[in-house]
Protein backbone atom coordinates (compact mmCIF):
# COMPACT_ATOMS: atom_id res chain seq x y z
CA UNK A 1 0.00 0.00 0.00
CA UNK A 2 2.84 2.37 0.82
CA UNK A 3 4.39 1.61 -2.69
CA UNK A 4 0.62 2.46 -4.67
CA UNK A 5 0.92 5.80 -2.33
CA UNK A 6 4.16 6.75 -3.53
CA UNK A 7 3.39 5.63 -6.95
CA UNK A 8 0.30 8.08 -6.85
CA UNK A 9 2.15 11.02 -5.09
CA UNK A 10 5.44 10.60 -7.27
CA UNK A 11 2.99 10.35 -10.88
CA UNK A 12 1.09 13.40 -9.75
CA UNK A 13 4.27 15.44 -9.75
CA UNK A 14 4.96 14.14 -13.36
CA UNK A 15 1.39 15.10 -14.55
CA UNK A 16 1.66 18.73 -12.69
CA UNK A 17 4.99 19.40 -14.60
CA UNK A 18 4.66 17.99 -17.81
CA UNK A 19 4.71 21.49 -19.74
CA UNK A 20 5.22 20.77 -23.27
CA UNK A 21 3.15 17.57 -23.47
CA UNK A 22 4.08 14.00 -22.52
CA UNK A 23 7.04 13.69 -24.72
CA UNK A 24 8.52 15.80 -22.78
CA UNK A 25 7.76 14.48 -19.60
CA UNK A 26 9.68 11.20 -20.44
CA UNK A 27 12.68 12.67 -18.42
CA UNK A 28 10.61 13.44 -15.37
CA UNK A 29 9.63 9.60 -15.26
CA UNK A 30 12.50 8.33 -16.33
CA UNK A 31 14.11 10.28 -13.22
CA UNK A 32 11.34 9.15 -10.68
CA UNK A 33 11.39 5.19 -12.04
CA UNK A 34 14.78 4.45 -12.73
CA UNK A 35 17.51 7.09 -11.08
CA UNK A 36 15.61 8.00 -8.18
CA UNK A 37 13.47 4.85 -6.82
CA UNK A 38 15.62 1.69 -9.08
CA UNK A 39 11.68 0.69 -9.73
CA UNK A 40 12.73 -0.42 -13.21
CA UNK A 41 15.92 -0.71 -14.74
CA UNK A 42 17.07 1.10 -17.56
CA UNK A 43 16.58 -1.76 -20.36
CA UNK A 44 12.96 -2.55 -18.93
CA UNK A 45 12.27 1.71 -18.82
CA UNK A 46 13.01 1.28 -22.46
CA UNK A 47 11.02 -1.58 -23.33
CA UNK A 48 7.83 0.56 -21.28
CA UNK A 49 8.44 3.73 -23.81
CA UNK A 50 8.87 1.42 -26.16
CA UNK A 51 5.23 -0.20 -25.56
CA UNK A 52 3.97 3.17 -25.05
CA UNK A 53 4.84 4.45 -28.65
CA UNK A 54 3.36 1.42 -29.88
CA UNK A 55 0.60 1.26 -28.13
CA UNK A 56 -2.57 4.40 -29.07
CA UNK A 57 -3.09 6.59 -26.92
CA UNK A 58 -0.85 8.92 -24.78
CA UNK A 59 2.70 8.37 -24.29
CA UNK A 60 2.68 9.07 -20.74
CA UNK A 61 0.43 5.65 -20.46
CA UNK A 62 3.89 4.43 -19.90
CA UNK A 63 2.76 5.26 -16.17
CA UNK A 64 0.31 1.79 -16.50
CA UNK A 65 3.65 -0.47 -17.16
CA UNK A 66 5.94 1.48 -14.11
CA UNK A 67 2.67 1.16 -12.25
CA UNK A 68 2.20 -2.46 -13.07
CA UNK A 69 5.57 -2.99 -12.22
CA UNK A 70 5.84 -1.91 -8.81
CA UNK A 71 2.16 -3.06 -7.66
CA UNK A 72 0.47 -5.12 -10.44
CA UNK A 73 -2.88 -4.20 -11.75
CA UNK A 74 -3.70 -1.67 -8.77
CA UNK A 75 -0.42 -0.21 -9.06
CA UNK A 76 -0.76 0.01 -13.22
CA UNK A 77 -4.71 1.91 -12.31
CA UNK A 78 -3.14 3.89 -9.61
CA UNK A 79 -0.48 5.58 -11.81
CA UNK A 80 -2.34 6.21 -14.80
CA UNK A 81 -4.88 7.82 -12.88
CA UNK A 82 -2.57 10.15 -11.15
CA UNK A 83 -0.35 11.21 -13.78
CA UNK A 84 -3.56 11.92 -15.56
CA UNK A 85 -5.63 13.71 -13.08
CA UNK A 86 -4.36 16.99 -12.14
CA UNK A 87 -3.99 17.75 -16.41
CA UNK A 88 -7.45 16.53 -16.97
CA UNK A 89 -8.76 19.01 -14.58
CA UNK A 90 -6.96 21.42 -15.68
CA UNK A 91 -7.88 21.26 -19.06
CA UNK A 92 -11.81 20.42 -18.39
CA UNK A 93 -11.26 23.74 -15.90
CA UNK A 94 -9.92 25.66 -18.46
CA UNK A 95 -13.64 25.13 -20.78
CA UNK A 96 -14.83 27.47 -17.99
CA UNK A 97 -12.83 29.36 -15.57
CA UNK A 98 -8.93 29.15 -16.61
CA UNK A 99 -9.24 29.74 -20.03
CA UNK A 100 -8.83 33.55 -18.74
CA UNK A 101 -5.56 32.92 -17.30
CA UNK A 102 -4.44 32.23 -20.73
CA UNK A 103 -4.61 35.56 -21.80
CA UNK A 104 -1.80 36.94 -19.73
CA UNK A 105 1.49 36.83 -20.80
CA UNK A 106 3.34 36.09 -18.08
CA UNK A 107 1.54 32.67 -17.29
CA UNK A 108 1.91 32.07 -21.12
CA UNK A 109 5.63 32.90 -20.74
CA UNK A 110 6.08 30.37 -17.54
CA UNK A 111 4.60 27.61 -19.97
CA UNK A 112 7.10 28.40 -22.75
CA UNK A 113 10.18 28.46 -20.31
CA UNK A 114 8.99 25.55 -18.35
CA UNK A 115 8.15 23.70 -21.78
CA UNK A 116 11.69 24.51 -23.41
CA UNK A 117 13.25 23.30 -20.29
CA UNK A 118 11.69 19.90 -20.32
CA UNK A 119 12.48 19.44 -24.03
CA UNK A 120 16.25 20.22 -23.43
CA UNK A 121 15.79 17.74 -20.41
CA UNK A 122 15.33 14.84 -22.83
CA UNK A 123 19.02 14.70 -23.51
CA UNK A 124 19.21 13.38 -19.74
CA UNK A 125 16.79 10.96 -20.76
CA UNK A 126 18.62 9.61 -24.05
CA UNK A 127 21.67 9.39 -22.04
CA UNK A 128 20.38 7.06 -19.86
CA UNK A 129 18.75 4.92 -22.23
CA UNK A 130 21.63 5.65 -24.56
CA UNK A 131 24.46 3.80 -22.19
CA UNK A 132 22.47 0.83 -21.80
CA UNK A 133 22.87 -0.01 -25.51
CA UNK A 134 26.13 0.94 -25.90
CA UNK A 135 27.13 -1.22 -23.33
CA UNK A 136 25.37 -4.34 -25.36
CA UNK A 137 27.88 -3.17 -28.79
CA UNK A 138 28.48 0.27 -30.14
CA UNK A 139 27.43 -0.59 -33.18
CA UNK A 140 23.72 -0.30 -32.11
CA UNK A 141 24.18 3.09 -32.52
CA UNK A 142 24.01 3.24 -36.20
CA UNK A 143 20.59 1.12 -35.97
CA UNK A 144 19.03 3.66 -33.43
CA UNK A 145 20.94 6.69 -35.51
CA UNK A 146 18.62 4.53 -38.72
CA UNK A 147 15.43 4.63 -36.96
CA UNK A 148 15.70 8.33 -36.51
CA UNK A 149 16.59 8.59 -39.89
CA UNK A 150 13.90 6.81 -41.36
CA UNK A 151 11.00 8.29 -38.54
CA UNK A 152 11.83 12.09 -39.75
CA UNK A 153 11.27 10.32 -43.28
CA UNK A 154 8.05 9.57 -42.46
CA UNK A 155 7.55 6.08 -41.53
CA UNK A 156 5.57 5.41 -38.29
CA UNK A 157 7.11 4.92 -34.88
CA UNK A 158 5.02 1.37 -34.48
CA UNK A 159 6.48 0.03 -38.03
CA UNK A 160 9.80 0.80 -36.72
CA UNK A 161 9.67 -0.87 -33.40
CA UNK A 162 8.29 -4.08 -35.43
CA UNK A 163 11.38 -3.62 -37.72
CA UNK A 164 14.00 -3.70 -34.65
CA UNK A 165 12.35 -6.04 -32.48
CA UNK A 166 12.11 -8.76 -35.38
CA UNK A 167 15.70 -7.51 -36.33
CA UNK A 168 16.79 -8.01 -32.75
CA UNK A 169 15.10 -11.49 -32.21
CA UNK A 170 16.71 -12.86 -35.38
CA UNK A 171 19.96 -11.85 -34.22
CA UNK A 172 19.59 -13.07 -31.28
CA UNK A 173 18.34 -16.25 -32.29
CA UNK A 174 21.61 -16.41 -34.52
CA UNK A 175 23.72 -16.31 -31.93
CA UNK A 176 25.04 -12.24 -31.98
CA UNK B 1 -25.68 24.28 -27.29
CA UNK B 2 -29.21 23.22 -26.52
CA UNK B 3 -30.27 20.34 -24.13
CA UNK B 4 -31.44 17.59 -27.22
CA UNK B 5 -28.59 18.27 -28.87
CA UNK B 6 -26.28 17.27 -26.16
CA UNK B 7 -25.29 13.59 -26.65
CA UNK B 8 -25.50 11.11 -23.71
CA UNK B 9 -22.39 10.79 -21.33
CA UNK B 10 -22.56 7.22 -22.26
CA UNK B 11 -22.79 7.65 -25.66
CA UNK B 12 -19.84 10.36 -25.13
CA UNK B 13 -17.95 7.60 -23.60
CA UNK B 14 -18.64 5.06 -25.80
CA UNK B 15 -17.17 7.30 -29.19
CA UNK B 16 -14.09 8.51 -26.98
CA UNK B 17 -13.23 4.59 -25.86
CA UNK B 18 -13.35 4.33 -29.78
CA UNK B 19 -11.13 6.83 -30.74
CA UNK B 20 -8.86 6.11 -28.09
CA UNK B 21 -8.57 2.58 -29.57
CA UNK B 22 -7.37 3.90 -32.71
CA UNK B 23 -5.29 6.93 -31.77
CA UNK B 24 -2.26 5.72 -32.72
CA UNK B 25 0.62 8.08 -34.10
CA UNK B 26 0.98 11.01 -31.48
CA UNK B 27 -0.66 14.33 -31.26
CA UNK B 28 -1.59 15.62 -34.47
CA UNK B 29 -2.88 11.94 -35.47
CA UNK B 30 -4.98 12.10 -33.07
CA UNK B 31 -6.42 15.36 -33.15
CA UNK B 32 -7.35 13.95 -36.94
CA UNK B 33 -9.49 11.35 -35.49
CA UNK B 34 -11.34 12.99 -32.89
CA UNK B 35 -12.16 15.98 -35.77
CA UNK B 36 -13.25 13.12 -37.79
CA UNK B 37 -14.85 11.51 -34.99
CA UNK B 38 -16.56 14.16 -33.21
CA UNK B 39 -16.96 16.62 -35.98
CA UNK B 40 -17.65 15.28 -39.10
CA UNK B 41 -19.49 11.71 -37.95
CA UNK B 42 -21.13 12.87 -34.76
CA UNK B 43 -21.47 16.17 -35.27
CA UNK B 44 -21.38 17.23 -31.80
CA UNK B 45 -18.51 19.84 -32.07
CA UNK B 46 -17.56 22.38 -34.63
CA UNK B 47 -13.86 22.40 -36.06
CA UNK B 48 -13.33 25.65 -34.30
CA UNK B 49 -13.76 23.76 -30.92
CA UNK B 50 -10.89 21.10 -31.73
CA UNK B 51 -8.41 24.38 -32.66
CA UNK B 52 -9.58 26.45 -29.11
CA UNK B 53 -8.98 23.48 -27.10
CA UNK B 54 -5.52 22.60 -28.95
CA UNK B 55 -5.02 26.15 -28.47
CA UNK B 56 -5.56 26.63 -24.42
CA UNK B 57 -4.28 23.12 -23.36
CA UNK B 58 -0.95 23.65 -25.46
CA UNK B 59 0.34 26.12 -22.83
CA UNK B 60 -1.31 23.38 -19.69
CA UNK B 61 0.65 20.86 -17.96
CA UNK B 62 0.12 17.42 -19.04
CA UNK B 63 -0.54 15.50 -22.07
CA UNK B 64 -1.49 17.66 -24.89
CA UNK B 65 -3.88 14.97 -26.36
CA UNK B 66 -6.00 13.71 -23.80
CA UNK B 67 -6.56 17.60 -22.45
CA UNK B 68 -7.87 18.15 -25.64
CA UNK B 69 -10.50 15.21 -25.18
CA UNK B 70 -10.69 16.24 -21.48
CA UNK B 71 -11.98 20.04 -22.75
CA UNK B 72 -13.92 19.17 -25.58
CA UNK B 73 -15.80 16.76 -22.97
CA UNK B 74 -16.33 19.38 -21.12
CA UNK B 75 -17.87 21.38 -23.98
CA UNK B 76 -20.50 18.48 -24.94
CA UNK B 77 -21.22 17.54 -20.80
CA UNK B 78 -19.17 19.51 -17.86
CA UNK B 79 -17.46 18.24 -15.41
CA UNK B 80 -19.26 14.55 -15.49
CA UNK B 81 -18.65 14.46 -19.44
CA UNK B 82 -14.98 15.50 -19.09
CA UNK B 83 -13.72 12.84 -16.97
CA UNK B 84 -15.99 9.99 -19.01
CA UNK B 85 -14.32 11.46 -22.19
CA UNK B 86 -10.66 11.14 -20.82
CA UNK B 87 -11.45 7.83 -18.85
CA UNK B 88 -12.94 6.44 -21.86
CA UNK B 89 -10.19 7.86 -24.37
CA UNK B 90 -7.02 6.11 -21.96
CA UNK B 91 -8.88 2.45 -21.45
CA UNK B 92 -8.15 0.75 -24.18
CA UNK B 93 -4.15 2.06 -23.81
CA UNK B 94 -4.28 1.34 -20.60
CA UNK B 95 -5.67 -2.38 -20.72
CA UNK B 96 -2.93 -2.66 -23.78
CA UNK B 97 -0.17 -1.31 -20.94
CA UNK B 98 -0.97 -3.47 -18.32
CA UNK B 99 -1.56 -6.59 -20.44
CA UNK B 100 2.09 -6.03 -22.16
CA UNK B 101 3.75 -5.61 -19.01
CA UNK B 102 2.25 -8.89 -17.43
CA UNK B 103 3.93 -10.16 -20.57
CA UNK B 104 7.48 -8.58 -20.23
CA UNK B 105 7.92 -9.64 -16.92
CA UNK B 106 7.11 -13.79 -18.10
CA UNK B 107 9.15 -13.72 -21.13
CA UNK B 108 11.44 -16.71 -21.08
CA UNK B 109 15.36 -16.13 -20.83
CA UNK B 110 16.04 -17.17 -24.61
CA UNK B 111 18.55 -15.30 -27.21
CA UNK B 112 15.74 -14.50 -29.07
CA UNK B 113 14.12 -12.98 -27.04
CA UNK B 114 17.16 -10.93 -25.30
CA UNK B 115 17.64 -10.05 -28.52
CA UNK B 116 14.08 -8.82 -29.39
CA UNK B 117 14.79 -6.64 -26.38
CA UNK B 118 17.65 -5.17 -27.55
CA UNK B 119 15.76 -4.26 -30.91
CA UNK B 120 12.98 -2.19 -29.34
CA UNK B 121 15.86 -0.23 -26.77
CA UNK B 122 18.13 0.59 -29.71
CA UNK B 123 14.60 1.62 -31.44
CA UNK B 124 13.31 3.71 -28.40
CA UNK B 125 15.93 5.60 -28.61
CA UNK B 126 16.06 6.41 -32.11
CA UNK B 127 12.67 7.62 -31.40
CA UNK B 128 13.70 9.68 -28.58
CA UNK B 129 15.82 11.20 -30.67
CA UNK B 130 13.36 11.73 -33.21
CA UNK B 131 10.97 13.70 -30.56
CA UNK B 132 13.58 15.55 -29.03
CA UNK B 133 14.00 17.00 -33.12
CA UNK B 134 10.41 17.76 -33.56
CA UNK B 135 9.87 18.62 -29.60
CA UNK B 136 13.14 21.31 -30.33
CA UNK B 137 11.72 22.85 -33.54
CA UNK B 138 8.69 23.77 -32.08
CA UNK B 139 9.53 24.88 -28.56
CA UNK B 140 12.77 27.10 -29.06
CA UNK B 141 11.22 29.73 -30.96
CA UNK B 142 13.45 32.55 -30.09
CA UNK B 143 17.23 33.10 -29.10
CA UNK B 144 16.20 33.40 -25.18
CA UNK B 145 14.13 30.13 -25.85
CA UNK B 146 17.23 28.10 -27.29
CA UNK B 147 19.23 29.10 -24.58
CA UNK B 148 16.94 27.81 -21.93
CA UNK B 149 16.63 24.63 -23.72
CA UNK B 150 20.54 24.02 -23.87
CA UNK B 151 20.98 25.02 -20.76
CA UNK B 152 18.25 22.30 -19.52
CA UNK B 153 20.32 19.75 -21.64
CA UNK B 154 23.83 20.47 -19.25
CA UNK B 155 22.29 20.94 -15.72
CA UNK B 156 19.50 18.39 -16.28
CA UNK B 157 22.44 15.85 -15.38
CA UNK B 158 22.87 17.90 -12.07
CA UNK B 159 19.87 19.30 -10.87
CA UNK B 160 16.28 18.01 -10.09
CA UNK B 161 14.32 17.78 -13.11
CA UNK B 162 11.26 19.59 -11.95
CA UNK B 163 13.30 22.25 -9.95
CA UNK B 164 14.77 22.83 -13.66
CA UNK B 165 11.14 22.99 -15.30
CA UNK B 166 9.97 25.22 -12.14
CA UNK B 167 13.11 27.34 -12.65
CA UNK B 168 12.47 27.98 -16.24
CA UNK B 169 9.25 28.46 -15.64
CA UNK B 170 9.56 31.51 -13.01
CA UNK B 171 12.70 32.96 -15.17
CA UNK B 172 9.99 33.40 -18.51
CA UNK B 173 7.37 35.05 -16.07
CA UNK B 174 10.17 37.59 -15.02
CA UNK B 175 11.13 38.52 -18.28
CA UNK B 176 7.80 38.66 -20.02
CA UNK B 177 7.20 42.59 -19.68
CA UNK B 178 3.48 42.96 -20.85
CA UNK B 179 0.63 42.22 -17.97
CA UNK B 180 -1.53 40.76 -20.53
CA UNK B 181 -2.51 41.08 -24.29
CA UNK B 182 -6.23 40.03 -23.75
Amino acid sequence: MDNVIELMARFLVVGAFAFGGGGAALPLVERITVAETGWLTPQQFAVGVGFAYATPGPILILSAFVGFYVAGITGALAATVAVFAIPVVLAAGSAGVVARLNRYARFRAFGRFAAAAAVGLLAVTLAALTRPVVELHPGLLAGALAVFAAERFGLSPVLLLAIAIGAGAAAGAAGF
Amino acid sequence: MSDQQRPALAVVGWELLRLGAFAFGGLGATLALLQRGLVDRRGWLRQEDISEALAITQALPGSTGIQVVSYLGWRLRGWPGALVAAGAFIAPATALMIAVAAASLALPDEPWVRGALAGIQVGVVGLIIAAMWRLARNQAKNAMLTAVLLTSCVVGFFVHAVLIVVGAGLLGALLSKEKSDG
